[in-house]
């Protein structure tokens, strides 16, 4: 091993931390983490029940959970990976955990699997995704696919009938206004979902292709941009989708969809995130497809939802590999956590979970074993950059919505900036 | 040289916390920065350097490092002459002799101290909010409002009327600098039947102009860097579609939500360059509108 001062100073610092570690005050938990997650207020209370749930059982380990909306994790997570002070633990998302790792700001979980860390339970290939360049790098918490959620009231009051595991883009169309005129516009029929670059991916995968090349460059072509951007717009100047001034606002808290404002009857989310929709409103939420362009596929996968990963700035590494075991291994911590983060990627975790399950919780399960023969292979993990590829798509479909600027032209000037982004990021 | 020490020791013990904080603090960030901006740097890995890349990648590829300069030319060219005229009006009230002027004076100044504070982007982003106090307010004459700061058209009128709001340290300085007008030059021109308003423009703004010239430049500097109240308002990001990417802002996205801190020195060195070079205009074209009274012809 080459020593560099970094290191060194690494070495030094971690063996003074250790040498003190013994002098602290000798209090019941004298060890302690930090893990950190992105959140909406259902997930945060269950997580803190789970968290509560590992300090009844592991006395000695003291866990201070931080919590923030996915808009701001990020900001924040880059400054505390700058400064040094990731928490021990932290929430992963397939578009910026290869980021992270090639960074160094994540560690190899290898060397405790089976040795603290029990894997032998989950699905083949449950951690393919979180596994990089040969090291496992975040378990997977849950799987989950795409999903438009949709008002089963208002749709049953307006009279759609659909098959939510088989229905087009025209399906769609007619569904939106149908429920606009039905409620006479109090209820669009859908958020405009031009911004929703996780709702595009599908759109891409629809016409046989990816959004990025295995080898990390644009895969996918200004037509796709054009197309789907036509498609919101279209929907929009026949005012049965929300108007601009709703959807320019970027990652909104899930309390300001219109679903759940009841200002329209649909948006696009992960099926995990279906009951924390459910939980802020009192209609019955339904999971349905993405709507496919007729004579194309389905463009559905599954993913890892999100992962939990030990950061190089963690501590006490054998309490937080007893932590992130506790969430996989622990039936309670499982019943506790629910499909909030993704079914369980584990037999053992549907099973704990099997008879505790709501009745919004049923209908996702239905809904993941209804898509299971539609669903095409997960993508290859996305590129260093994919998150600022996003925020152009949001930036440029922006502009498009507020009719600065022609579909065909942000199209282009996207996948340039895309491309230009991806490049630079390596 | 004694004599110099003796003359002035005071003078420099007085700026010595300051000297010191420049030069430990201040001063190596800032050359360290200079350096930066030739690098590829993401805080994790050593610097690489990179010559110019930056620099080019800025000028010829980066359509937002253009947009942010729009959003912030825009802002100080509004903010800049509004929070002044703002701050002379108040002034110019503050300057009648009433009772417990100095209770009004604080008053007046208290938005200033508030207004950089985060506590006050957050109230501004509510008050302007769809349902906002100004909405509601403006429900009462029957007009529907706007989510003003989410309508990307508008949002950086709020930011503005935030600066108006925010005039105490230059009306302080006006204050002081009317205060200096002899009173006698106001009796002879009333006397002579002259109106309030060219009382104004004859001899209020030519004598206040050095004052003013001061309070423009200062003005100027504080708001090209406008960060704090941006970053709350635009929710970090500069949203909504870019309309408020305050120069700082995307220079803090930059640095800490992608990491490169290279690119992110690079932008704050041609942010510097662009202070100085405006400031040096302003300078330039002093000569000619700002008179100094001890000046000879």
């Amino acid at each position: 091993m080459k020593l560099t001062r970094r290191k060194l100073l690494g070495t030094a610092g971690a063996a003074a931390a250790f040498s003190a570690l013994p002098m602290r005050f000798a209090m019941a938990q004298d060890r302690s983490i930090r893990h950190f997650w992105w959140g909406n207020p259902t997930r945060d209370e269950r997580t803190f029940q789970v968290i509560d749930l590992f300090k009844a059982a592991h006395p000695q380990i003291d866990v201070s959970g931080e919590a923030i909306g996915w808009g701001d994790y990020w900001t924040k997570m880059a400054t505390q990976t700058a400064g040094g002070n990731m928490a021990d633990v932290v929430q992963m998302d397939h578009g910026f955990i290869n980021e992270y790792v090639s960074r160094g700001a994540l560690l190899p979980l290898d060397e405790y699997v089976g040795n603290g860390l029990q894997l032998d339970h989950y699905d083949d290939g449950a951690n393919a995704v979180g596994t990089i360049n040969g090291g496992l790098y975040g378990v997977s918490i849950g799987s989950t696919s795409q999903a438009i959620p949709y008002n089963t009231r208002v749709f049953e009051e307006a009279g759609v009938e659909f098959d939510p595991l088989n229905w087009t883009t025209e399906d769609f169309a007619a569904a939106c206004a149908r429920i606009t005129e039905h409620t006479g516009g109090a209820v669009t029929g859908s958020e405009d979902l031009s911004l929703y670059i996780e709702n595009f991916e599908v759109w891409v995968r629809q016409a046989g292709r990816e959004m990025y090349s295995e080898d990390g460059k644009i895969a996918l072509t200004v037509e796709d941009v054009r197309s789907y951007w036509d498609f919101w717009g279209e929907l929009r100047e026949a005012g049965v989708i929300e108007g601009p001034d709703a959807t320019v606002r970027l990652d909104k808290g899930m309390s300001e969809l219109g679903i759940v404002r009841g200002t329209s009857a649909m948006t696009f989310r992960y099926a995990n995130q279906v009951g924390a929709v459910q939980s802020l409103m009192a209609d019955p939420v339904g999971a349905a497809m993405v709507p496919h362009r007729a004579g194309m596929e389905y463009g559905h996968f599954v993913l890892p939802s999100m992962f939990l990963s030990m950061t190089r700035d963690a501590g006490d590494k054998e309490a937080v590999i007893a932590y992130i075991n506790h969430w996989i291994t622990s039936p309670e911590a499982i019943v506790t956590l629910g499909l909030d983060r993704g079914i369980p990627p584990s037999e053992m975790g549907r099973e704990a979970l099997a008879p505790h399950m709501s009745e919004v919780d049923s209908r996702v399960v239905a809904y993941f074993s209804g898509i299971q023969d539609k669903i095409g292979p997960t993508p290859t993990r996305k590129p260093k950059g994919a998150g600022e590829v996003r925020d152009n798509f949001m930036r440029t479909g922006t502009e498009v919505v507020l009719g600065n600027m022609p579909a065909s032209e942000a199209a282009e000037r996207f996948v340039e900036d895309a491309g230009y982004i991806l490049e630079r990021a390596q | 040289m004694r004599r110099f020490f003796s003359r002035n020791l005071p003078g420099y013990m007085f700026l010595l916390p300051w000297l010191l904080g420049f030069f430990l603090l201040a001063l190596g960030p800032i050359l360290a920065s200079l350096y930066l901006g030739f690098t590829r740097y993401d805080m994790v890995s050593a610097p690489r350097w990179v010559g110019l890349d930056n620099y080019q990648y800025m000028f010829e590829r980066d359509r937002r490092f253009w947009k942010a300069l729009e959003v912030t030319f825009t802002y100080v060219a509004l903010a800049v002459p509004l929070r002044l005229a703002m701050a002379l009006a108040v002034a110019m009230l503050l300057d009648k002799g009433l009772r417990s002027i100095g209770l009004y004076r604080a008053i007046f100044y208290l938005p200033s101290i508030l207004g950089a504070s985060i506590a006050i982007a957050i109230l501004w982003r509510a008050m302007f909010g769809i349902d906002g106090v100004v909405n509601q307010a403006l429900a009462l004459f029957g007009i529907q409002g706007i989510g003003w700061i989410t309508t990307p058209s508008t949002s950086i009128y709020t930011m503005v009327v935030l600066a108006m709001w925010q005039f105490g340290s230059p009306m302080l300085i006006f204050l002081a600098g009317l205060r200096s007008i002899p009173r006698d030059l106001y009796e002879a021109s009333e006397i002579d039947g002259t109106s309030p308003v060219r009382q104004f423009f004859r001899i209020t703004l030519p004598l206040l102009a050095p004052v003013v010239f001061f309070n423009l430049v200062l003005q100027m500097i504080e708001a090209f860097k406008t960060f704090s109240s941006a970053f709350i308002i635009s929710n970090g990001t500069g949203a909504p579609a870019d309309s408020l990417l305050f120069y700082t802002v995307y220079l803090f996205n930059e640095a800490f939500r992608f990491f490169r801190m290279g690119y992110a020195s690079a932008l704050a060195w041609v942010l510097l360059v662009i202070i100085a070079v405006i400031t040096v205009i302003a300078f330039a074209t002093s000569k000619y509108w700002v008179h100094y009274e001890n000046e000879r012809d």
